[in-house]
């Protein structure tokens, strides 16, 4: 089985591709608001290397964030489009996903957070289980103070993963019995989405190209002031 | 030589197939009108979030009526990179660059104000310049004398306000809704455009436009003239822009001894203006062309019909380029 995998959420464009569920080659860039320049070329430049036709994709897999709006939406109008072109299915997997997943093997709480910029994350916690980690709470946008409210409160043991938890590493860190997993878990993982995705291309759990949409999370700002001035 | 054109610079998400830069083989504009009317105009998160969930549709439907089985079957994939909204124009040439990356299909990026000028030869395949263009909308107002094909010379541009937007924002004022041209248009044709001497902002200053001072003479006279009938007022400050703009596109088909006048842009769809740019052109023994509706408002032909004169001239982009939310028109210096 043979995988395209892209994530855009964040800084960082990363692109992969799986040959029944290994990495066979991925790609990753950080300089940030690049994304629709370094994408195609991500992808033109690992399937010339590794001698990959992209006609012989069994599918596409995209991280559907929650993320930053503009880098998601390249990510994702990219897959949707090269699905449509090549007549395969697509698989969506939230981004937070995929940066709990490479912690799995921990046996504490994993609280991925990702910069949601404007003082605000995007996290989700979730709890190791064999062979991959479960979520327990909803993926939600807010600020650091009440991801610490929250962990305090229920006083697990935690390890933190995503660029949003190094970015607020002085906040977090006054949740007892707390780690920061480190920069290498700054990011979504491209071979956690091979590895994700490849298994729920095995189950054959689609989602048709037109239902595939960014976990966007946050209403437009238009909409709030809308929304706001309606209720007043 | 087909070629497939996608456009999102704003609020309408558009594909077509043009053949030979001339002849439009199909194409589909999927408006977002009706999201953006409550908030009297285009929020640039809501556009780029409506683009993604439309443009595989939009290109699908685009292909399918062109008589395109497979998207492999077209020579050559473009898209608009710029001027536009940034998140907006993300899209469409994602899909673009993702459209040539599948298929091997070289992608072209095209300025959304040469396609304007471009949009011309989709109904007048033997348009031949020079020509003096009027482009005006809800986000640019420019004056381009086109010498030749690449060649242009910008004779104009707005300092303040687009047509467009002071059309939209009078509107808005005199409770007409969104969008405000076509409102404006009818409610106009029933008024006296004479009721109300409004202000010709440097009408006789060069080529450059100004409209935030008419938008604020109009305010301020309804404020005073409480029983100013609004149709009066409609058809007034419409005759205003209308005669700006006329007077400019007439001096500048002079001063570049073009031949041919041609409109371009969403207001190119007011009928008032039509009508009196016809007439100078015929008073000025010239010829005119008046683009239909469709070809006015953006759509993705024009930017199929531009990428084929672009291919021939500087061959494909490479799939490293992004968006450019400011570009300008490339002009002569
Ligand atoms: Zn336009």
């Amino acid at each position: 089985m043979l995988l395209l995998c892209l994530d855009t959420a964040t800084p960082q464009v990363s692109a992969a591709i799986g040959v029944d569920g290994a990495v066979l080659g991925e790609v990753r860039l950080g300089r940030g608001r690049r994304h629709a320049e370094h994408l195609a070329p991500a992808i033109e430049y690992l399937c010339r290397e590794l001698d990959v036709e992209l006609a012989r994709l069994s599918a596409i897999a995209v991280g559907l964030g929650p993320g930053l709006f503009t880098g998601l939406r390249v990510g994702v109008t990219t897959a949707k489009t090269m699905a449509q072109v090549l007549r395969v299915p697509v698989v969506g997997v939230a981004s937070l996903d995929l940066v709990a997943y490479p912690l799995r093997h921990t046996n504490r709480l994993v609280a991925a957070i990702l910069d949601a910029r404007r003082g605000e994350v995007f996290h989700a916690r979730y709890r190791p289980v064999p062979g991959g980690v479960q979520r327990v709470t909803d993926y939600e946008v807010g600020a650091p103070a009440d991801v610490v409210a929250d962990l305090v409160a229920a006083g697990d043991e935690v390890l933190f993963a995503g660029d949003g938890a190094l970015l607020y590493r002085d906040e977090l860190a006054e949740v007892d019995r707390s780690e920061q997993a480190g920069p290498s878990y700054a990011f979504p993982s491209a071979a956690a989405l091979v590895e994700l995705a490849t298994a729920r291309v095995e189950r054959e759990d689609f989602v048709s190209p037109e239902d595939v949409r960014p976990l966007y999370l946050r209403r437009s700002d238009a909409e709030i002031e809308w929304k706001r001035r309606e209720a007043s | 030589m087909r070629i497939l054109g996608i456009e999102t610079s704003c609020d309408e998400t558009a594909a077509a197939v043009v053949e030979d830069g001339r002849r439009v083989r199909s194409s589909v504009v999927s408006s977002q009108v009706k999201l953006h009317a409550p908030y009297g105009g285009v929020v640039p998160e809501l556009a780029s979030r409506a683009h993604v969930e439309l443009i595989n549709p939009v290109v699908d439907e685009a292909l399918v009526e062109a008589g395109i089985l497979d998207a492999g079957e077209v020579d050559a994939v473009a898209a608009c990179h710029g001027p536009g909204l940034a998140g907006a124009l993300l899209v469409g040439v994602s899909a673009a660059k993702a459209l040539a990356l599948s298929t091997g299909l070289p992608y072209v990026q095209v300025n959304h104000l040469e396609a304007h000028l471009y949009a011309g030869w989709l109904e007048e395949p033997d348009l031949e310049p020079p020509l003096a263009v009027l482009i005006a909308s809800g986000g640019h107002t420019l004056l381009v004398v086109m010498e030749d094909h690449g060649r242009y010379r910008m004779m104009g541009q707005t300092v303040d306000d687009a047509a467009g937007e002071a059309f939209d924002k009078v509107a808005r004022f005199l409770g007409l809704g969104y969008p405000g041209g076509p409102a404006i248009d009818r409610l106009a044709g029933e008024g006296d455009p004479d009721a109300v001497a409004f202000p010709r902002a440097m009408l006789d200053e060069g080529y450059d436009f100004s409209f935030s001072g008419l938008k604020t003479a109009v305010v301020n006279h309804v404020r005073k003239h409480s029983d100013v009938a609004t149709r009066d007022v409609a058809a007034s400050f419409q005759e205003a822009v209308v005669d700006v703009l006329t007077t400019k596109l007439l001096a500048a088909a002079d001063e570049a001894e073009a031949p041919t006048l041609v409109l371009g842009g969403g207001v190119a769809a007011n009928s008032r203006l039509r009508s009196r740019v016809a007439e100078a052109a015929e008073a000025s023994g010239r010829r005119v062309f008046l683009p239909p509706l469709a070809l006015c408002t953006d759509n993705g032909a024009m930017i199929a019909g531009a990428a084929w004169w672009r291919l021939r001239a500087d061959g494909p982009t490479p799939l490293d380029a992004g968006v450019a939310p400011s570009l300008a028109l490339p002009t002569l210096p």
